[in-house]
């Protein structure tokens, strides 16, 4: 099945975004993942078993992509992450604190984390995704969620 | 220690502010040398397949063309209602067995050689509409429809990839599915897995 781009768009875009988001850490990064993921499914004659198996690949290609771009060369004008974050209009200081621990995350942890938390998927399902094993995904959360222990307790003491 | 909720809230709040408004019409343009490609290998299957769909209704609406048409599902034919709008997307809905509706749903715009847009033609959207299908199903058999073909290609894997060849009439089509990821076609030799995941 295909679905047309206008749906996609309206299904998706957010999650694609914050996927992106999460890995590049970047506003104007995220966007042109998102972008640049509706543009290869636009040009791909590969079609899906359900809206499932679409959004999974959807995912996969917007985080390879923001992997990419976080990882290219040739790096544009960025805004920090710390200067981003002081425009968000976070609703409490509770959001604030944990965009920023979040961010401070390794890149292969917050991918997973992001996958776990706010697409709410399974481990099985990450391991589809990152094309990795369910052990890998799993060791990846625990390992991710200790990091985070590390720096809230850090930044208490 | 964070919990799911507090989290989603936290990203809503990130993609309310940063994520920029998305056209359809932009992604389209930025597009073009892929799209070009696509359209072309769609556009030679489509006598065949206008050949193929009987008993036709047709009624043209403004900025948009309305018919009913029988889609192949599964191998069974049944009637659906197509909607053609002036960007060249279309939806086709029909009903299910259960009493329930699915809308299967795509197009766009084609490149011609010369560069300039235009919206897909109503032969080239059905050629769209009738490509094969791979079903999964519950009983660990993989299944691909094609017209009224129906062919469990279960056995064909051989390291995760299938390739299968389609004939309908003079129409032959070459079909390369990856297993559990997707599968593509052409009318001229097997899709790489590579070029299509």
């Amino acid at each position: 099945m295909r679905q047309s781009l206008e749906e996609l768009i309206a299904c998706h875009q957010k999650s694609l975004y914050t996927a992106a988001f999460s890995v590049c850490r970047n506003v104007d990064d995220a966007n042109d993942v998102v972008q640049d993921t509706f543009i290869q499914y636009y040009t791909s004659k590969k079609q899906f078993r359900d809206k499932e198996h679409l959004k999974a690949w959807l995912l996969r290609v917007a985080i390879n992509r923001a992997r990419d771009i976080s990882r290219s060369f040739w790096k544009r004008n960025r805004i920090s992450i710390e200067e981003c974050m002081e425009e968000i209009p976070f609703e409490n200081q509770e959001e604030h604190d944990l965009l920023e621990t979040v961010m401070k995350l390794p890149e292969k942890y917050r991918e997973v984390i992001h996958l776990y938390y706010y697409e709410e998927l399974s481990v099985k399902e990450i391991s589809e995704i990152l094309r990795i094993t369910e052990g890998s995904v799993k060791m990846r959360l625990s390992r991710g969620r200790k990091f985070l222990r590390d720096v809230v307790k850090e930044e208490e003491s | 220690m964070m919990d799911k909720e507090q989290y989603k809230k936290t990203f809503d709040t990130v993609a309310s502010f940063g994520m920029e408004p998305l056209e359809v019409r932009r992604i389209m343009k930025n597009s073009r040398k892929h799209a070009y490609m696509n359209k072309i290998a769609a556009a030679a299957a489509v006598v065949a397949v206008l050949a193929g769909s009987t008993g036709v209704a047709y009624a043209a609406n403004v900025g948009g063309i309305q018919r009913t048409l029988q889609l192949w599902l599964h191998g069974d034919q049944t009637n659906a209602e197509l909607v053609i709008n002036e960007n060249g997307e279309y939806s086709a809905v029909y009903q299910l067995e259960d009493g329930s509706t699915e809308t299967r749903s795509g197009g766009g715009i084609a490149i011609e050689a010369d560069g300039t847009e235009r919206p897909l033609t109503e032969e080239e959207i059905m050629a769209q509409l009738f490509m094969p299908e791979v079903e999964y199903k519950d009983d660990g058999t993989v299944w691909v429809y094609y017209y009224d073909q129906k062919i469990d290609v279960t056995d064909l894997f051989e390291d995760g990839v299938c390739y299968v060849k389609l004939v309908n009439g003079d129409e032959t089509l070459y079909m390369t599915i990856e297993y559990d990821n997707g599968y593509s076609v052409s009318s001229d030799k097997y899709p790489e897995p590579e070029s299509f995941n």
